[in-house]
């Protein structure tokens, strides 16, 4: 069975199933039917056979999702857009993945000038949700990601890939059923949305989405406590937002927690631990290029694996291949620090129409005697003698000061922070007037007195690595995925 | 304390967190009335009112506070 198919399987024999809780209304699985089918019948009527990419405007509805499955369904791919993205980020992906059809749900048509598929009112009947047959090596999706050059970069992922991922995904060991109750908190244009709501409907289980007006982590609280989820995949700064009322928080429900897109700090780790003692903790790890996820960690209070305070990734999932290598491309020992990269069945056919960056990011070597394709992530880590990997940061977050000093800031946010007392600390690399790298330290705090931190910290790092400045902000700004803003946070010095 | 004193007080926080004024204080202003009142700047101003009243918000006050009405009467509630 394809993935289309096992799609439309569920929904069908979970009809009476609560299937999405968006802003506090229920949808079925029948109401999710309905709507896919009423889409596919415009999008048959509409968009002609030779049309691929079909762009989709990243509302927060049951409409949207919807149109998601009727686009799959109908064999196409789809490309999300965020309305609230400037004009021209999302005018550039347009063009370069050639959409003349966009799924739009909104009131007012964000594109007008485009062959628009209005979503809001289509209903159809639910026996036709059979999908089209379509070739595995077709594209599911094409996300695109902020680019060096300012230009966005295409990732397409295949159906193949997202097969591969569920696989992967579910011999991790995280069972989902019809009775769990699982979140979605990231927009459309982000990754690991596809698995938030993919799997529970591959399962017949609810998806709860977070409405674009609430404060995320309050919200997440919420339905923690009210609507008993059971599984959750939430970035890191969650936990941060949160930690200041973890006593507020005790549900037996939640099985799962599971944690993506930056480094999982193990001291506010263990307290979620002590407050749910029912969940499973899972720090995950994946780019976009490798559909999503594919290494993962259980964390075990008993047998804590970190590095520099930061919880392991964990072994490779099912299919996928890990080694790490040196500047040169060659494959380092156990042990050794240098460029994550990955092979296997989840990686991307590549970047979209960009021969220079798959130039760059992809490269082919020999690899338990077969030569074999692999993606470099940029993220710096080694592998230790269990096969666990521990990630040390981006290979840009190490800075080489005072003529080649390496300094991991990772390392320096850890002594840093724990010279701080639990208030939340990065560090970044800036230069200086002279054109040479120097380490900065940014405390999310207001002002106070540093003498007892900077003791602590000659204390306990050698002087290249004592931050040069140190600088207050009251709140850490995050990027549009939720993380914090490093690059913004480097352009105060 | 009187509805007027509560969001004098507001008035002041928010004024101090995003450094201007030009905003009413009536029942139904919500963030999305006011500039540069965003998912950053909202748990600064949560933080300063905190500090202002002496009072700490539970998790759930900050889903309700939805308008400065609701917020004022969770407030109100605390002090």
């Amino acid at each position: 069975m394809n993935l289309q198919q096992a799609l439309s399987h569920s929904i069908t024999r979970n009809l009476d199933r609560i299937a999405f809780v968006i802003n506090e209304q229920e949808y079925t699985y029948k109401d999710l039917a309905e709507s896919i089918s009423g889409i596919r019948k415009i999008i048959q009527e509409k968009v002609s056979d030779n049309e691929v990419h079909i762009g989709l405007i990243a509302n927060d509805d049951i409409q949207t999702y919807a149109a998601i499955f009727a686009i799959w369904f109908e064999g196409k791919s789809y490309v999300p857009l965020d309305p609230e993205s400037p004009e021209e980020r999302n005018d550039n992906i347009i063009k370069q993945t050639n959409i003349r059809s966009i799924v739009d749900s909104s009131d007012v048509v964000v594109y007008p000038d485009y062959n628009t598929i209005s979503s809001t009112m289509a209903k159809g009947n639910i026996d036709d949700l059979e999908p089209k047959q379509v070739r595995d090596k077709s594209i599911a999706y094409i996300l695109f990601t902020s680019g060096t050059t300012g230009i966005p970069k295409g990732v397409p992922i295949t159906f193949s890939n997202l097969i591969a991922f569920c696989d992967a995904f579910f011999d991790f060991g995280i069972q989902i059923d019809e009775n769990d109750r699982c979140l979605q908190m990231f927009g459309l244009t982000f990754d690991v949305s596809v698995m938030s709501f993919m799997l529970p409907v591959l399962k017949g289980a609810r998806v709860y989405t977070i409405p674009k007006d609430e404060i995320k982590f309050s919200y997440i609280f919420e339905l923690i406590q009210d609507e008993r989820l059971s599984y959750a995949l939430m970035v890191p700064s969650i936990l941060h937002y949160l930690r200041p009322y973890f006593d507020e928080i005790d549900s037996p429900y939640l099985k799962y927690s599971l944690f993506c897109g930056e480094g999982l700090p193990v001291d506010v780790t263990e307290e979620w631990a002590q407050r749910l003692p029912n969940t499973k903790i899972m720090n995950v790890y994946g780019p976009t290029e490798s559909t999503m996820l594919c290494t993962g960690y259980t964390y075990d209070k008993d047998a804590k694996k970190t590095h520099n305070g930061v919880v392991s990734i964990g072994k490779p999932w099912k299919g996928v291949e890990t080694i790490i290598i040196n500047e040169s491309n060659e494959i380092l020992e156990t042990g050794k620090k240098g460029e994550l990269c990955l092979a296997g069945s989840l990686l991307t056919p590549g970047y979209w129409m960009n021969p220079e960056k798959n130039e760059e990011a992809f490269f082919y070597t020999e690899y338990n005697g077969k030569k074999t394709r692999f993606y470099k992530t940029g993220d710096l880590s080694y592998i230790d003698a269990d096969g666990d990997i521990m990630f040390l940061g981006r290979i840009d977050f190490q800075a080489k000061v005072q003529g080649g000093y390496r300094v991991e800031l990772s390392e320096v946010e850890l002594y840093a922070k724990e010279g701080l007392h639990k208030i939340n600390a990065v560090a970044v690399a800036y230069t200086n007037g002279v054109g040479s790298t120097e380490i900065g330290l940014v405390i999310e705090s207001e002002k106070f007195d540093l003498t007892e931190l900077s003791e602590y910290m000659k204390a306990k790092m050698p002087a290249y690595m004592i931050p040069s400045q140190i600088k207050f902000m009251e709140t850490f700004p995050l990027n549009v995925n939720g993380k914090i803003d490093r690059k913004e946070l480097t352009t105060i010095f | 304390m009187e509805t007027t004193e509560i969001k004098e007080k507001i008035s002041e926080a928010l004024e101090s967190v995003l450094g201007h004024s030009n905003f009413e204080t009536n029942d139904e202003l919500t963030a999305q009335d006011v500039d540069g009142w965003d998912s950053l700047s909202h748990m600064m101003i949560i933080t300063k009112i905190e500090e202002q009243f002496d009072i700490k918000f539970k998790l759930r006050d900050l889903n309700k506070l939805k308008n400065l009405g609701s917020l004022v009467s969770v407030i109100q509630g605390k002090i």
